[in-house]
């Protein structure tokens, strides 16, 4: 049987937890079993109670059967890891998770674009492509306003910029 | 003799009354949180990792023009009591008091700029300075991330800015805080009233020194919480203007105090003054207190003979681990109520 969690490796850990009058069988492999903070399964004294509310949050997490986890390839940590600890792994998980997150950007910032300095590497590239995000703002505007020759003049501005090769927009 | 007792020797710059506003603004400080890239965040880093990113941002940070002589200190090698007084110093967070392996600090002597390593990310820049000076702290620090910038490769991504372990941080990674000594808003209740409208501008507003929501003498700090989709300059300039505000109706909140009920506000200053220069035994919260009267005491010119900065350095002192290293020994906190107000004693006789 596969671990219910990762859906990847065998469940090596069978058991029974009874909470109330509802009864779950949980399935789980060893490394999710630690990740999960279950090694006072090892421990011969463990308090009854820590083994509830380990067994209860463990129940909170149990994902549907046949939907599949996102990964972060950089870390190896998943979005369900965010939530629990509200840090990410590391730097690439932002693009892993981009949809996800880009909701709790907004609500914390109100917004999810970044408009402030930048590291001298990545110093002109940046510059082009601000540009090019306030000409496309410019263009939706013209549109709306109903200018198209303005319209078709910001377009063509921004295919050339784009064209020049190192303002293709990155993320 | 230690990093610590050399840091200890020198006062801390940003104590000195010299900075705008230093009647009400006790100090003003910057934050900018860096990672380095391709490494994964502190909080599930290898010691390895840690280790490394230690050494490469310690070996960036030496080399710098911005901090004289700087003062390189390894969390591991230090007792807790240290750590401890480097929170009160507010030098790093209490968070690395408690996690503190393959963690350092880097300062300068005159502690108004510095680095934390390996904290919540792995560079937790900060400049502090006296009074209103947002703009100082926030210029000295951008140029020391300027600096550092090209020895390391931060962690960056066009969209969304630099990338930290917490989205809260995300964007520029800075925060920007004031601290401020608000009696009059506390008396005349309309504190309620301000700290609602910093939030609805998304301000942080906070009673200072420690975590816990009691607001001790009628301090507040105040924060930006937001990092994302607006500059460095912007959030800056906005904090200011915010904090302007405050200041404002602080004033009349004073005056209108002053106007209306100037005896007993005088009887509560010197009653203040008057118990702190002869007790024998003050609790830090009672030090607080009076402390806080006879702040605004000499903010509206009714005692003329204390210096903010005397009141300023109190505010540090008085807690335990400044208490224990200045007596050179460790005490209970019975022994610390006798020691507080014998060292507060000295301060206000001028010793």
């Amino acid at each position: 049987m596969l671990c219910q969690f990762c859906q990847e490796r065998e469940a090596t850990i069978h058991f029974t937890n009874v909470i109330g009058t509802r009864v779950e069988k949980i399935h789980i492999c060893q490394d999710c079993a630690d990740e999960k903070g279950f090694d006072y399964l090892k421990k011969s004294n463990f308090e009854k109670g820590d083994l509830l509310a380990g067994l209860m949050n463990l129940a909170a997490g149990v994902e549907k059967p046949g939907k599949v986890r996102k990964r972060c390839s950089g870390c190896d940590r998943t979005y369900a890891d965010f939530r629990k600890t509200g840090k990410l792994g590391c730097s690439q998980c932002y693009e892993v998770f981009r949809t996800e997150l880009d909701q709790v950007l907004t609500s914390i910032h109100g917004d999810t674009r970044h408009k402030g300095k930048v590291p001298e590497r990545f110093g002109q590239r940046i510059d082009l492509s601000r540009k090019i995000h306030e000409l496309q703002r410019e263009l939706q505007n013209t549109i709306e306003l109903e200018q198209y020759e303005r319209a078709a003049e910001i377009r063509d501005e921004i295919n050339s910029m784009k064209d020049s090769g190192t303002g293709t927009e990155q993320g | 003799m230690s990093d610590i007792t050399e840091l200890m020797k020198t006062p801390t710059g940003w104590l000195s009354d010299e900075g705008e506003e230093s009647e009400i603004v006790l100090s003003s400080r910057v934050r900018l949180a860096r990672n380095l890239d391709d490494n994964t965040f502190t909080h599930i880093a290898s010691s390895e990792m840690l280790e490394s990113i230690r050494s490469e941002v310690s070996a960036a940070v030496m080399d710098n023009r911005l901090i004289d002589d700087p003062l390189m200190m390894e969390m591991d090698g230090m007792s807790g009591a240290d750590r401890l007084l480097l929170a009160e110093r507010r030098l790093i967070s209490h968070e690395m008091v408690m996690n503190f392996k393959n963690r350092a600090l880097i300062t300068g002597m005159d502690e108004s700029l510095g680095v934390m390593v390996n904290e919540e990310d792995h560079l937790r820049m900060q400049s502090m300075e006296s009074g209103l000076n947002l703009r100082k702290a926030f210029k000295r620090v951008s140029g020391f991330d300027d600096e550092l910038d090209k020895r390391l490769d931060f962690a960056f991504s066009d969209r969304l800015g630099y990338l930290t372990a917490c989205t809260t941080n995300v964007g520029t990674g800075l925060r920007v805080s004031a601290m401020l000594h608000l009696p009059g808003l506390v008396h005349n209740q309309d504190i309620r009233q301000v700290i609602d409208g910093l939030r609805q501008v998304r301000l942080t507003v906070r009673g200072s020194y420690g975590e816990g929501s009691e607001v001790s003498g009628n301090i507040f700090q105040i924060s930006n919480s937001i990092t994302l989709g607006l500059s460095e300059e912007d959030t800056v300039a906005n904090m200011e203007s915010h904090i302007r505000k405050v200041l404002e109706f602080e004033k009349k909140a004073r005056e209108s105090l002053l106007r209306e009920a100037r005896t007993l506000l005088e009887d509560k200053v010197w009653r203040s003054y008057g118990l702190l220069k002869t007790a024998r035994l003050v609790t830090s919260k009672e030090a607080m207190s009076l402390v806080s009267a006879i702040r605004l005491g000499v903010g509206l010119k009714i005692i003329n003979d204390v210096k903010l900065s005397i009141l300023n350095e109190i505010l540090i002192m008085i807690q335990p681990m400044h208490l224990q290293h200045h007596y050179e020994r460790e005490m209970k906190a019975e022994e610390r109520d006798r020691a507080r107000a014998d060292y507060i004693r000295s301060r206000l006789e001028g010793r």
